[in-house]
Parts: C-alpha cells; structure tokens; sequence
C-alpha cells in the first residue's frame, strides 16, 4: 500500500518534470491542464521540485499577466546553441549541467543567407529564453555550428562556394553584436565529434571519427581526447575528397568530391523519375519503411562513403568510428556497406578491429556539440558568478583564445 | 512522377467581381505529399483561388478537379466531402471556448440523442496535437490565454478534423513571430509528411522557399510562373512584380 503510493507519487512527480521539460516553462494552472493532476497535487509536487532544486518558480509576464512560470532550474547559468543548417535552423537553451530547457526548429530556403537567418536565430534564443522565464543576461556563452569548414576565431566560412549566402562573414562577431554574448563557432561535424567524444559512443576512447552524413558528408577527427581542426578548419572535411576523377564540379570548384556522388542532390536526383519530389527526410523515412529504391540509394551511399572513410582511418588508425547526421538514422541500411567497405581494409583489422557505431545522439549531436562548445569556453572562464553582470562583460575576443581546447 | 493524377487540379478557372477579373484562366496542381506555395502581389487573386478551391467562392467559368475528376465545390460542405480543408487569413476562433471546442467547432461529435461526445472530442484533440508535434499545455485551455502562434496551430489541428487529404491555408505566418512562424511552417512539414497536398499561401519567400515543393506565382489574377523551391528569392520575386 505505502509502496503503490510513493510509486504513485514518484509518477506524479516525474509527469510534471516531462511537462516542464516538453514546454520549457509552464504556469502552475497550465500545469494542471498538461499533467491531469489535480491543482493541490500539481502545488505539491511543485513545492516539492523546488526544494529538490529541480525546478525554480519563476515571475514572469503570460499574456500580458503576471504569472508564476515553473522551469527547470537553471543551475548556475545558460548556454545557448545554434546549428545552422542546409535546409533548417536549430536553437537551444540549456543550463550549465547541459539539460535543455526549450528548443525551437525553423525551416529554412535553399541557399539561405548569413544575415536573414542570424537575425532570425537571434530571435530565435530571446524568443526560448522568455519561454523558460530568462533573460539574455543568464546566458553565458552561444555556440553555433555551420555545415562549412569554418576558422574557429572568427566563424567565418574558410572555403568559398561550399555555403553560398555566408561567405565572407565574420558570423561569430555578427551574432554576438545581435545579442551581446560571447559566440563560438565550429563546423557541425566538428561539434558532433565534440559531443560524442564527450558524452556520446565515444567518451571511452582517445581516437575516434565521427561521420556526419546528411546533405553533404562531413567528418570531425577525436585525436588524443581532442577535436582536430587543422590550419584552415578543414581537417575532416571528406565531402570534398575525390572519388570520381571524371565526375561533376562540386561546389568547391573541384571535380568529382564526395559530395557530387553521395550529397543530397546526388541522392535526390535518381528517385525523381520513379518517385517524384523527395525531400532527405522523405528518403529516410520511406527506407525506415522498406521502399525498395529508397534503401537501394541509401545503401550505395554507405558503401561510397565507407570508402572513403576507410583512406581516412587508415591514415589515422582511430578505434571507432561514430556515424551521425540524418542518413544514420536509416540504421543498418547505410551504416552496414559502410562497415563492410572498412572490413576490406587489411591494415584498420589489427588489434582491435575498426567498429562502425551509430551516434549515441542520433540526429542531436551536432547540437548537444554546439552547447558543448559553449559550455567549454565558459569553463574557462573564472567560474562566473550568477549575479546580474556576471559572465556577460567578458569580451568575444579574450574569451575565444582557448579555440575549443579542453 | 508517382501519383500522376494531382490530388486537386484547376484548370482554366477564372473568376470576375463586376469588372474585376481577380482569377484569368489560372491553372494550379496539387498532388498528394506536396507543399504548393501560391506567391503573389496584394490583390493577385490568392485568397479568391484559395475560397474558390474551400467552395466559398464559385468560378465563373473553368473547371476544379479533384482525383481527376470534374467536380463543383457549390459550398464548404461540399469542400469538406472532398476532403478540402481551409483556414482563412482572419483566423475563425472563439475566444472563450477551450482548444478542443475550438478544433472540433462547427464539426462536433454527437452521440444518438444529440448529446456532444466531450471526453472523445478531447482524446482526439490531444492525439491530433501530439500529431503535428503541437505545444499546448492543455485542450482545456481557452483560446484567450494562448499565443497568436498556438492560435494558428489551433485552426492548422481544425483542418485534420474528417481526415482531408488537401489543406489550404491563406497566409498562415503573417503577423507571427519568427518562434511562432518555425512552429507553424513544422506544422506544414509535418501535413506534407502525412502525405496531404497542402496549398500554402504566402507573402514571405523566405517562409515559403523554406517548406514548399513548388511555388506558383500569380500575378494580376493570371499564372506568371512556376519554379521549384531551389528557385532564388530574386527569380521568384521578378516573377511576382513582372520584371520577368
Ligand atoms: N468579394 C469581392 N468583391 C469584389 N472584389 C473582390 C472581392 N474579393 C476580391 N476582390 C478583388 O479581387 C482581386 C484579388 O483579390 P484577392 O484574391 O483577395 O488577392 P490576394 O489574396 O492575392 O491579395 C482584388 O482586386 C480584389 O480587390
Ligand atoms: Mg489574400
Ligand atoms: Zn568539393
């Protein structure tokens, strides 16, 4: 009877933390609608949270109305994310302990541009931290992640062509002008290798490659424990590696990358005959649901894309390679030929034989990378204090000198 | 092209107020699993195609299929009964009433003597928003204490009330912020992905590139183009003003 009851009460308590979780910030009334549970109940628990310190009460404005928002507590401060990516955008809020409080996807164009989608991911953070009841004064450091090779101190793209609509920009500076914080930038390869090598499929090993594969195909490379960036930011960068000497122009200017072959219009453009207008996700989805063509493209591009990372590891002889991005999300369909064309390779067989692993992150590991990233540069500050001009005074310039080293 | 025959076809419809010609042989597709974005200057004849296609408005002359079939969409029942769903620019919501009266108002579930059928009409709200990945605390909430953009996503849950496989919507993200826009537009993704054919009208190319297949332009009440969404911003726009 007692048992039944505390597990009863446990439930109670873990059906508000969802709530709080899935909205970001929610008045106790609301509270009351998303949970079920009746509003002396839904006090309780609440009361209860907060002394647990795992939620905070906060005062705040709900349609013009005072209210009392219950959030998640903040502990210590914020972080914020941005990925920037080929057809959308993503932001997150999270706290120092990296629990995201509020999230926010918003489509993209094709080919969008620096300056409208940096007001919009601006927007975007003010927009999530009203919703957990915080100001931009919390937020101690943003990390962005872009689908380009980028130079670390200033976040502008180092490779013409390859992300038209943002070349020449110095992002870090323009972001951190919107909103007045500290901004670190990273390519999105480098930031899923970042969060997996951390708390991801590979916290355990010192040597790993992280394999993104969504509109184009990336690599971030774990040396040591550490993300290699190389001279212009481009280490890693295997979409532009050759594999068809004769093949199209890519949009880096050479002939025949990775990218022209196993990229998303490459995969696209097969199935627009049989199948019509596809989008990447569509392919993943119909392959998830046994579309013949669609597992038949995917899984070519795994043995295309194994290929090439097989140079990759032979070169470097990692332990692990860890494949995100939203092809990985096919499973076995794309990481089984990958696997198989790293099985050919006499040299990544010794010792310990090469393992091809799914992201332990899934299609979130660039993004947990950029709050990683955020998060690592503020621990290199002094430990900020949480009073109101804590962190914030730190200027953009001093801050980044670290450039992700941990 | 798979799904050959267009879920929705106009073909050659026109439409006059008076001396007005706000429709001039307009011909527009739609299949299944697609976004057609209707892009157009004020006064272009969107809204009059999107209620001419919703049954509000008659053509005066053309011809509306629907699974290629030639049909006449007299009023918005009938729109209904062919699986069309609109929501209009000015927002239909009943300020007092909670979400679920609001999603299911003018279509409620009645038992055999009349009686509304509440807890059902709930569950299926709630499992309609869980559907299209919708935010709101609660289906009891009434409408006044929500956002312009859980507003919208209110009437987008509306249209998938009896199951329609097309759904019209006249400028859904005007007067959004750019957070309750990137609910809406994933809202629009996630139609497409249920395989509707959705007809989205829109005065932002940004919005619209970002989630259409195909983008549709009219100008002066007449087609002026048709371009893919890798088309750019300033392609489509010289189409919208006649530069091109
Ligand atoms: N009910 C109506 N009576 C008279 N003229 C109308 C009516 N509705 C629309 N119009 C006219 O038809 C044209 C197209 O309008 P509309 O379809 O609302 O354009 P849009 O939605 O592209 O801005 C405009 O010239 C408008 O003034
Ligand atoms: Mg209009
Ligand atoms: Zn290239």
């Amino acid at each position: 009877m007692v048992g039944s009851q505390s597990s009863l009460r446990e439930a109670n308590r873990a059906r508000v933390v969802d709530a709080v979780k899935r909205h970001g910030g929610l008045t106790q009334v609301e509270l009351t609608g998303a949970t079920g549970l009746s509003p002396a109940t839904v006090s309780t628990i609440v009361k209860e949270l907060v002394a647990a310190e795992l939620v905070e009460v906060r005062n705040t404005i709900r349609s013009g109305r005072r209210a009392q928002l219950v959030t998640l507590a903040h502990r210590v401060g914020l972080v914020a994310g941005v990925l920037v990516g080929a057809r959308q955008l993503t932001v997150a809020v999270a706290d120092v302990s990296h629990e995201v409080l509020a999230e926010q996807v918003l489509p993209l164009p094709a080919e969008h541009r620096a300056d409208t989608s940096l007001d919009r991911a601006a927007l975007l953070v003010v927009d999530l931290l009203e919703r957990v009841g915080s100001e931009l004064d919390e937020v101690l450091g943003i990390g962005l992640g872009l689908p380009a090779p980028v130079d670390a101190a200033s976040g502008q793209v180092t490779v013409r062509g390859i992300l038209r609509g943002w070349d020449g920009v110095p992002v870090a500076q323009v972001l951190s002008k919107r909103l007045a914080r500290p901004v670190f930038v990273d390519n999105d390869a480098n930031l899923g290798a970042l969060a997996e090598s951390t708390v991801g499929a590979a916290r355990e090993v010192h040597d790993a490659l992280y394999v993104r594969a969504g509109h184009g195909v990336g690599a971030g490379i774990v040396l040591a424990g550490r993300v290699h960036r190389g001279v212009a930011g481009t280490a890693g960068e295997i979409g532009h590696v050759q594999v068809d000497p004769a093949g199209n122009i890519c949009s880096c200017g050479s002939r025949g990358c990775l990218d022209t072959v196993v990229g998303d219009r490459a995969l696209l453009e097969p199935l627009r005959s049989s199948h019509g207008n596809l989008t990447l996700s569509d392919v993943v989805r119909l392959t998830n649901e046994d579309d013949p063509g669609c597992r038949e493209i995917v899984a070519d591009a795994g043995t295309v894309v194994g290929g090439v990372v097989a140079g990759l590891a032979t070169s470097l002889n990692p332990e692990l390679v860890v494949v995100g991005g939203v092809l990985a999300a096919t499973g076995e369909v794309f990481l089984g030929p990958m696997r198989e064309a790293l099985r050919r390779r006499t040299l990544l067989q010794q010792v310990t034989p090469l393992e091809v692993v799914p992201a332990a992150l899934g299609t979130r590991a660039e993004l947990e990378g950029a709050l990683a990233l955020a998060l690592q540069h503020t621990d290199l500050l002094e430990q900020p204090d949480t009073g109101p001009n804590g962190p914030g005074d730190v200027a953009v310039g001093q801050v980044r000198t670290g450039k992700g080293n941990r | 092209m798979r799904g050959r025959t267009p879920l929705l076809a106009l073909r050659q419809v026109s439409r006059y107020f008076g001396a007005v010609e706000a429709l001039v042989d307009v011909d527009l597709e739609v299949h299944a699993h697609e976004v057609v974005a209707l892009v157009g200057d004020n006064g272009a004849g969107k809204s009059t195609l999107a209620k001419v296609v919703a049954g509000v408005l008659s053509p005066s002359s053309g011809q509306v299929e629907v699974d290629g079939e030639p049909v006449t969409i007299s009023s918005p029942s009938v729109a209904n009964q062919l699986g069309v769903a609109s929501v209009f620019q000015d927002l239909a919501v009943c300020e007092n009433l909670d979400v679920t009266a609001n999603v299911f108002l003018g279509q409620e579930l009645r038992g055999r003597a009349g009686l509304l059928r509440d807890g059902e009409m709930e569950t299926e709200t709630r499992a309609l928003l869980e559907h299209l990945t919708i935010r709101i605390p609660s289906v009891r909430t009434p409408l006044r204490h929500l956002s312009a953009g859980q507003r919208q996503a209110v009437v987008i849950a509306r249209t998938l009330i009896g199951q329609p496989r097309i759904v019209v919507l006249d400028e859904p993200t005007a007067a959004l912020s750019v957070a309750q826009t990137a609910e809406v537009l994933t809202h629009i993704q996630r139609l497409r992905e249920l395989g509707l054919g959705v007809i989205l009208i829109s005065h932002n190319l940004n919005d619209v590139r970002a989630v259409s297949d195909r983008i549709e332009v009219l100008r002066h009440g007449r087609n002026n183009g048709s371009f893919p969404a890798s088309a750019t911003h300033e392609e489509i726009l010289a189409a919208i003003t006649g530069a091109a």
